[in-house]
C-alpha cells in the first residue's frame, strides 16, 4: 500500500536560501599561501531522509540506485555529478541530487520497503573543497577525517556543539556537510572563522 | 641588555649578567623592547621575560602571597614558583603568566604582582613582622569569628578579612572583555608523545618508522631544551626528519594538561602569544583534544629545592635552572656561585656555569662523602667542597648576600659547630629529581616509590601509555654521576623554611598541621594550602610530604601522594570555550528571521531560537506595542511566526497505534485531513509536552511540540519505538527545519485566506475547526490547519521553508486592506494566558494533568506512557497545586515567579503557589497571570497576594480567577 | 570518554545521550497491567552498581540508534556495545 506522498519541491522564483545576504563572494582570510579552500552553499537540491523497513534495506538501496542512477558501495553510499547517498544510520539514507522530482520518484520506487521523507527545505548543504579542507573540518568536528579512514563517498552523522551534521566526501579533498536549515547562519559563521587561517574562497 | 633604573630613562645595553658568548635560544643581532610595571627594558630574541630580566641584574621578581616576601626567579620552566607577571598586552590582563614562560617580543607588557606600590618596596610586607600570624589554618581559625568578648557577634572580623584578603594574592584579573580569537581542534593519532626532549623525539622517530601517526607535543618553545647544549644539532637533525613526514604533527608551546577517559588527552597551543600580532586568522591560543591509541609520556622529571630557612631569597635557584639560563641564554644569574646539594647532578651544573664564565665559590653537600666522579667535577668547578655541610640561613635584603653553612650530619638531622658565612650572590640548590608522573596519575596509575632516587614513579604502564627518559626514572647526568640523592627535603632549623614558595607555606605549617590532628595528605593539602597554588606544588609536593612522613614516623610511601587532576598547568579558559561564546554561540533563525528585523522586532532568544518579542513601532515601549498587537488579534487580524515549533514527522502502517500509546487521548480515529490536540505523559505519570498531530494521510502524521521540548519529545519518540516497542512498524523523522509556520489569526483571518490561498477553499465547511487543507499562496504550496492558540478564530499556514518570507509576505500583502500586523511571543503569551492555554511555564515537569485541567485528555479506554502511574496518591491528591488564573487588583504589574502568599506584607505566611506567567491583558484591562495555586480551584475569588519580594519588592494584592479569563466556551475559534 | 557505536565507529561521549539503565528499561510491566508496586519498581528503583553495568544510551549525536553499553561505573571501562535491534 503506497503512501500518498506530500513534498514541496523548491520554487526557485519564491525561495531564499538561509544565507541570503551572508554569501559574500570572494577571497577571504589569510592568504599568504594563497587560497587553500574553498567554501560553497549548494542551493537548492532536492534532499530526502529514506528509512528502510527491516529487512528491506536491499530493495531500498535498489531503490536509490534506480531513481538516482548512482550504485552504491557496499557500505550504502555514493557521489555522481547529479545525484549523492550515504547510509548514516542503519538502514537510512540522506539521497540529494538536484532534481526537484526526487522525493516523489523515491517514494514511488520505495513503495512499501521504505519511507521516504522530503527535507528540501530543511537541511543546508555546504561544500569544502581544498588541501587544507581537513584541518578546517577537524577544528568543526571531532572525526577522524583522514583518508584510511573517511574514504571516498563516505558519509557519516556527527554534530558541532548542538548542531547536528552530516558530513559526505565527495571528492579527494572535498567534503559535503548537511545541516539543518535553521542553524545555517551560525554554521556558515563558524565555518569561515575556522577557514580564516588557511585562506578561503567563497564560490 | 636589561632594566633601566627608574630615575635614568637611557637604555643601559651592556650588563655583567649576560656572557659575551653562548646562548642556543637568543639571537644577538635582534633587540626586543618590552615593558615591565610601565618601565622600558630591553632582551633579545629569543628570551624568556626571566632571562631578560636575569640578564638585566633584576632580581626580585615577585612578592609572595601572605607575607610579601620579594622572590626571585627560582626555575626556567613550567616549575616556577615566584616569577609571576601579569601580562597586559592589549590591553586584556592575564594574570600569573610564569616569567619563565613569556617570551619577550616588542611590544609586551606585563606587570609585576602582589605588590603595592612597587615591586622594590612593598608596604605590605611588614605582613612578615607579624610573624605567625598568618600560619596554617589562619583563616579557617580567624573568622569564626570572636566568640567572646567586646566584638562577639559583630561583623568586626568580617571587615578585618576583606582587608587581608586584599593584601594576600596574587595576579588581578581584569573585566574587559577578551578580544583574543581562540579555537578548538581535533586530532587522532596512533601515538602522542609528549614532551620534545630528546628521549620524547627518539621514542617519536621509532613511532614514524614504524609507519604511526604520531603527534609530538612539547610545552616549551624548542625542542630538546631540556638536554646538554651539545645535542643541539642531533636535535635539530631530528626534528627535521620528523617535520618532513606526513603522518607526524609537531607542535611546540603545547602543553598536555588534562586526560580523560578513552586516552583522550586536553593540550593548549600558544600560537601567537611570544609574537606582537597573531598571524591573520590564527587565533591566540589553541585548544586540542587529541585521541590517541597510546601515549608516550617523556615529560622528564623537575628538579626540586632543599627546605632551608631563607630558602626563599631572591638568588636562591635550582641548579639545573641556572646551567639552562647560562647555556640557553647566555645569562650568568650571579657571578658569585655557591651550591647546596643532596646529589650528584649538581656538580656538572657547576662545571657548565664555570665555563660559562662564573667564579664557583663553594659546593655545600649534605653527604658526607661523594664519588669519584663528582669529585672529579668538584675539582673542576673549582671553591672549596664542603661535605657533610648544609645551609641554615641566608642574608641579603633585596637579594642573596650571604649564606651561612654549617656541618650537617643528614641521618641524625643534627649540626655541629658554628656557622661559617659565605659571600654569595646566588645560591643553586638540588634536591633530587621528581619524574613527572602527572600525566600518568591523572590515567589512573598511582605513582609508586622509588628508595633508590628518592621520588615516584609511574607504575607499570599499561597498553594506552608507556614512559620514556628521565620521566620513568632514567636520570642520566653524565660523567657517571650516580642519580641517587641522599634522603634529605628538608634542613631544620630555625627560621622561616618555604616548603610551598607560592602560596608561602612553611615546613612549621607543616608540623602545625601534624600537631593539629591533621593526619591525613589530603587533610594536610586542603588546611595548609600546601600545592594548591597555581603553580600546583611542582617544586613543593614532595618535601611537605616528607616533612609530614617525618612528623608521623613513617616512611613517605606510606604518607601516599595526591591523585594529580587536570590541567597540569593553568589552561585559559578562553581556549577551553574557543567556539562557544561571542559571536560564535549559535543561533537559530526562522525563516522569516530577517523580515522581523526590518521591520522593528526586537528579537529574544528562547533557547538557541531567536524571535521575535513585539514589533514596536516608533516611541512605543514593549508593553504598549505587545497591548496594541494583542489587540489586533482580538479585533481584527495578526500574523506571528510559529516555524520555532518543534515538528516530527511519523510514518508508517502503525503509526495510529504508536501516537495512541504516547499520547494521553486517542488518535487512532483521527480522521485524514484532521488534526487534533494531544497530551504526552512521561513514565511516571507527569506532564511531559503538548502539541497538535496532524494526519495527513492514512499512514502519516505530522506531529507538533512545543518550541522548548521539541528535542525531548523526538528522543523519547525514538526511545519508545526502539527499545519499547521494536514491533511497531513506524519511523519518526524531525522535520521541525523543513516547514515554515505562520498563525494568522483574528475575527478577519479567514477573510484574508479567502483573498490569497488558491487551489482550495477556507470556509467553515471546506476548513472546519481542526481540520487541514491544502492549496498554494503565491504561486507555492501550503498546508494549513485551522487550529488556535490565541483562543480566536486562527490558522496556521505551513510551507517549505525556503518558501517561508516569500508567503508571510504574501500573508502581509493579502491583510494590508484588514490592517494586519504582525506579532510577537509577548502579545502570543498575551493571548493564551488570557485564554488559560498551558505552555512549557506550566508543563514545568512538577505539573500533572490534572492540576492543568487537562484531565479531559485522559483516556480510560487505553493504556498511555503514563497512565499507570498517573492516579497514585501523590498525584491526585486535592490539595495539589492547579493551574487558577490572577488579576491585579491594585493595578500594579505583577512579576512573573512571584509567590501568592495569603497575608500582607507584613505577615505574608506560607506560599501557596507561583505565577508562570503575567502580562496586562487589553480584554480585562488589568495585569493579569497564570498560576499554580495549592487547591487552586477551591480559592477562586479569594483575594490572595502575588508577592516578589527579592526582585521588584512588590506585594501586590490579586483575585484568584478562573484560567479560562476570555472567551470560556471558546465560541470566538470555533465560529 | 569514546563510545564505540557498532555502525559509526568510536566517537566522543558528546555525541551520546544516556537513557537509563538497560536491565531496568527492558523490564517495562505489560501497559495494561496497572500493579504499583511493579510500576514503582520499574520507574523508580535502581541498583546503582559499583562495578560493570549495563546502560542504554542514545547515538544522538550520530545515527541516533539506541546502544547497549555495559560501563564499569568505577573505572568508566566499556566493555561492550550492541544496538539493539528492531524486530522485521
Amino acid at each position: 500500500m503506497a503512501e500518498p506522498f506530500i513534498s514541496t519541491p523548491v520554487v526557485t522564483d519564491a525561495a531564499e536560501s538561509p544565507l541570503a545576504g551572508h554569501y559574500e563572494k570572494g577571497e577571504f582570510g589569510n592568504l599568504d599561501r594563497g587560497v587553500q579552500v574553498t567554501l560553497t552553499e549548494r542551493f537548492p537540491l532536492a534532499i530526502c531522509d529514506v528509512c528502510a523497513w527491516p529487512g528491506a534495506e536491499t530493495k531500498t538501496a535498489n531503490a536509490i540506485k534506480k531513481v538516482t542512477g548512482v550504485a552504491l558501495t557496499k557500505a550504502g553510499d555514493a557521489v555522481d555529478e547529479s545525484a549523492q547517498a550515504f547510509q548514516h544510520a542503519p538502514g537510512r539514507w540522506t539521497v540529494i541530487a538536484a532534481n526537484p522530482a526526487l522525493p516523489e520518484a523515491l517514494a514511488k520506487a520505495a513503495g512499501d520497503n521504505a519511507t521516504v521523507v522530503d527535507l528540501s527545505h530543511g537541511r543546508t548543504v555546504l561544500r569544502i573543497d581544498g588541501g587544507q579542507s581537513r584541518r578546517v573540518l577537524s577544528k568543526l568536528f571531532p572525526i577522524d577525517f583522514k583518508s584510511d579512514y573517511f574514504p571516498l563517498e563516505k558519509g557519516i552523522a556527527t554534530k558541532h556543539h548542538e548542531i547536528f551534521a552530516q558530513i559526505q566526501r565527495v571528492g579527494d579533498d572535498a567534503f559535503d556537510i548537511i545541516i539543518f536549515r535553521s542553524y545555517a547562519r551560525s554554521f556558515w559563521h563558524a565555518l569561515r572563522r575556522a577557514s580564516d587561517e588557511v585562506g578561503y574562497v567563497v564560490d | 641588555m636589561g632594566v633601566d633604573a627608574p630615575d635614568r630613562p637611557e637604555v643601559r645595553v651592556v650588563t655583567s649578567h649576560r656572557r659575551p658568548e653562548g646562548g642556543t635560544a637568543i639571537d644577538r643581532d635582534h633587540t626586543v623592547g618590552f615593558t615591565v610595571d610601565g618601565r622600558q627594558c630591553f632582551g633579545l630574541a629569543g628570551d624568556t621575560l626571566a632571562s631578560a630580566l636575569l640578564a638585566g641584574g633584576v632580581r626580585v621578581m615577585g612578592r609572595s602571597f601572605k607575607y610579601h616576601r620579594p622572590r626571585g626567579v627560582m626555575a626556567i620552566g613550567v616549575d616556577e614558583p615566584n616569577a609571576l607577571f601579569t601580562v597586559t598586552t592589549d590591553g586584556v590582563r592575564e594574570p600569573n603568566v610564569r616569567a619563565t614562560e613569556i617570551e619577550v617580543f616588542d611590544g609586551l607588557t606585563v606587570e609585576s604582582q602582589n605588590r603595592w606600590p612597587s615591586l622594590e618596596n612593598d608596604v605590605m610586607a611588614v605582613n612578615q613582622l607579624g610573624g605567625k600570624a598568618l600560619a596554617a589554618g589562619f583563616y579557617y581559625k580567624t573568622f569564626m569569628g570572636p566568640v567572646f568578648g567586646p566584638l562577639k557577634g559583630t561583623r568586626f572580623w568580617m571587615m578585618c578579612e576583606h582587608a587581608i584578603r586584599r593584601a594576600a594574592g596574587l595576579g588581578r584579573p581584569g573585566t574587559a572583555p577578551d578580544e583574543s580569537r581562540y579555537e578548538r581542534i581535533n586530532a587522532f593519532c596512533d601515538v602522542l608523545v609528549v614532551g620534545g626532549g630528546l628521549a620524547g623525539l627518539h621514542k617519536a622517530v621509532e613511532e614514524a618508522k614504524a609507519g604511526k601517526r604520531v603527534i609530538v607535543c612539547e610545552l616549551e618553545p624548542r625542542w630538546g631544551a631540556g638536554a646538554d647544549a651539545k645535542k643541539d644539532s642531533e636535535i635539530r637533525q631530528i626534528v627535521e626528519s620528523l617535520d618532513s613526514n606526513p603522518d607526524v604533527t609537531l607542535l611546540a608551546r603545547t602543553t598536555v594538561w588534562g586526560w580523560y577517559d578513552g586516552n583522550m588527552l586536553a593540550a593548549t597551543e600558544r600560537v601567537a602569544d611570544h609574537l606582537k600580532t597573531a598571524p591573520k586568522g590564527a587565533p591566540r591560543q589553541r585548544h586540542w583534544v587529541i585521541r590517541a591509541g597510546h601515549v608516550a609520556l617523556a615529560a622528564g622529571a623537575l628538579e626540586r629545592p632543599i627546605v632551608f630557612p631563607g630558602n626563599d631569597r631572591p638568588g636562591v635557584m635550582l641548579a639545573d635552572a641556572a646551567r639552562r639560563y647560562a647555556e640557553t641564554f647566555g645569562v650568568l644569574p650571579g657571578q658569585h656561585l655557591t651550591i647546596l646539594t643532596n646529589n650528584d647532578s649538581a656538580y656538572a651544573a657547576a662545571v657548565t656555569l664555570r665555563h660559562a664564565g662564573a667564579n664557583i665559590r663553594a659546593i655545600i653537600d649534605v653527604r658526607p662523602e661523594i664519588g669519584a666522579a663528582a669529585q672529579r667535577l668538584a675539582d673542576r668547578a673549582g671553591g672549596a667542597l664542603k661535605l657533610g655541610h648544609a645551609v641554615v640561613g641566608t642574608s641579603g635584603a633585596k637579594g642573596l648576600k650571604t649564606i651561612s653553612v654549617a656541618r650537617y650530619n643528614h641521618e641524625t638531622q643534627s649540626f655541629a659547630g658554628g656557622s661559617e658565612q659565605i659571600e654569595t650572590d646566588c645560591l643553586l640548590v638540588s634536591g633530587g629529581w621528581s619524574p613527572v608522573v602527572h600525566l600518568a596519575s591523572q590515567a589512573g596509575a598511582q605513582p609508586v616509590w622509588d628508595k633508590t632516587l628518592q621520588a615516584f614513579l609511574p607504575p607499570d604502564p599499561d597498553r594506552r601509555w608507556s614512559v620514556h627518559g628521565a620521566a620513568a626514572g632514567n636520570l642520566d647526568f653524565g660523567h657517571d654521576l650516580s642519580p641517587a640523592p641522599a634522603p634529605v627535603f628538608e634542613i631544620r632549623h630555625p627560621g622561616k623554611a618555604f616548603v610551598d614558595l607560592q602560596h608561602d607555606v612553611t615546613a612549621d605549617d607543616v608540623r602545625l598541621a601534624h600537631r593539629e590532628g591533621f593526619r591525613s595528605v589530603e587533610h594536610l593539602k586542603r588546611y595548609t594550602t600546601l600545592g594548591m597554588a597555581t603553580d600546583q606544588g611542582k617544586t613543593s609536593n614532595i618535601a611537605g610530604l616528607a616533612i609530614m612522613a617525618d612528623s608521623l614516623g613513617k616512611p613517605i610511601p606510606d604518607v601516599g601522594t595526591t591523585r594529580f587532576r587536570p590541567p597540569y598547568t593553568a589552561a585559559s579558559l578562553g581556549a577551553i570555550a574557543a567556539e562557544r561564546f561571542g559571536d560564535l554561540f549559535p543561533h537559530r533563525l526562522t525563516p522569516m528571521h530577517d523580515w522581523h528585523g526590518d521591520h522593528g522586532a526586537r528579537m529574544y532568544a528562547a533557547g538557541h531560537w531567536e524571535r521575535p518579542e513585539s514589533y514596536n513601532r516608533p516611541g512605543e515601549t514593549v508593553e504598549q506595542a505587545y497591548v496594541r498587537e494583542a489587540k489586533t488579534v482580538r479585533s481584527g487580524v495578526g500574523l506571528v511566526d510559529v516555524s520555532t515549533l518543534g515538528k516530527i514527522d511519523i510514518a508508517g502502517p502503525d503509526a495510529p497505534e504508536f501516537l495512541n500509546r504516547v499520547y494521553t487521548n486517542g488518535f487512532a480515529k483521527l480522521p485524514v485531513g484532521k488534526a487534533r490536540y494531544g497530551l504526552m505523559l512521561r513514565e511516571d505519570g507527569f506532564a511531559m509536552d503538548d502539541g497538535t498531530t496532524w494526519r495527513l494521510s492514512e499512514n502519516r502524521f505530522l506531529m507538533t511540540t512545543t518550541t522548548a521540548n521539541a528535542g525531548k519529545v523526538m528522543s523519547h519518540l525514538e526511545l519508545c519505538l526502539d527499545v519499547h516497542w521494536p514491533d511497531l512498524r513506524v519511523h519518526v523523522t524531525s522535520v521541525t527545519d523543513q516547514w515554515a509556520g505562520a498563525a494568522i489569526a483574528g475575527p478577519k483571518s479567514r477573510d484574508v485566506l479567502a483573498s490569497c490561498v488558491t487551489g482550495t477553499a477556507v470556509d467553515n465547511d471546506a476548513l472546519p475547526f481542526m481540520g487541514i487543507v491544502h492549496g498554494a499562496i503565491a504561486g507555492v504550496p501550503v498546508m494549513i490547519c485551522r487550529l488556535s492558540f490565541s483562543g480566536e478564530l486562527a490558522y496556521e499556514v505551513y510551507c517549505g521553508a525556503h518558501h517561508g518570507t516569500h508567503v508571510w509576505e504574501a500573508l502581509m500583502a493579502a491583510g494590508a486592506p484588514f490592517a494586519i500586523a504582525p506579532y510577537g511571543l509577548e502579545a502570543l503569551g498575551t493571548l493564551r494566558i488570557e485564554k488559560g492555554h498551558v505552555t512549557a511555564a506550566e508543563i514545568d515537569g512538577r505539573t500533572t494533568a490534572r492540576d492543568l485541567h487537562l484531565d479531559w485528555m485522559l483516556s480510560s479506554k487505553k493504556p498511555f506512557v503514563g497512565s499507570a502511574m498517573m492516579d497514585r496518591d501523590g498525584l491526585t491528591d486535592k490539595s495539589r497545586w492547579t493551574l487558577v488564573g490572577v488579576v491585579s487588583r491594585s493595578g500594579e504589574k505583577l512579576h512573573g515567579g512571584s509567590h501568592v502568599v495569603a497575608g500582607d506584607r507584613d505577615a505574608p505566611g506560607p506560599g501557596l503557589g507561583h505565577l508562570t506567567a503575567m502580562a496586562f491583558s487589553p480584554e480585562m484591562n488589568a495585569y493579569v497571570g497564570l498560576a499554580l495555586v495549592e487547591d487552586g480551584e477551591n480559592r477562586i475569588g479569594q483575594h490572595l497576594y502575588a508577592t516578589d519580594p527579592v526582585r521588584s519588592g512588590t506585594h501586590i494584592p490579586v483575585e484568584i480567577v478562573s484560567h479560562h479569563m476570555v472567551d470560556p466556551k471558546g465560541e470566538r475559534m470555533h465560529g | 570518554m569514546i563510545i564505540v557505536c557498532p555502525f559509526c565507529g568510536p566517537r566522543d561521549l558528546s555525541e551520546f545521550a544516556y537513557c537509563g539503565d538497560a536491565d531496568n528499561l527492558a523490564a517495562r510491566p505489560d501497559p495494561a497491567a496497572t500493579d504499583p508496586a511493579a510500576w514503582n519498581a520499574y520507574v523508580y528503583d535502581r541498583t546503582n552498581p559499583a562495578g560493570e553495568h549495563a546502560e542504554i544510551w542514545q547515538h544522538a549525536g550520530g545515527c541516533r540508534k539506541f546502544l547497549r553499553v555495559v560501563r564499569n561505573t568505577v573505572t568508566h571501562e566499556i566493555s561492550g556495545v550492541t544496538m539493539l535491534e528492531p524486530k522485521a
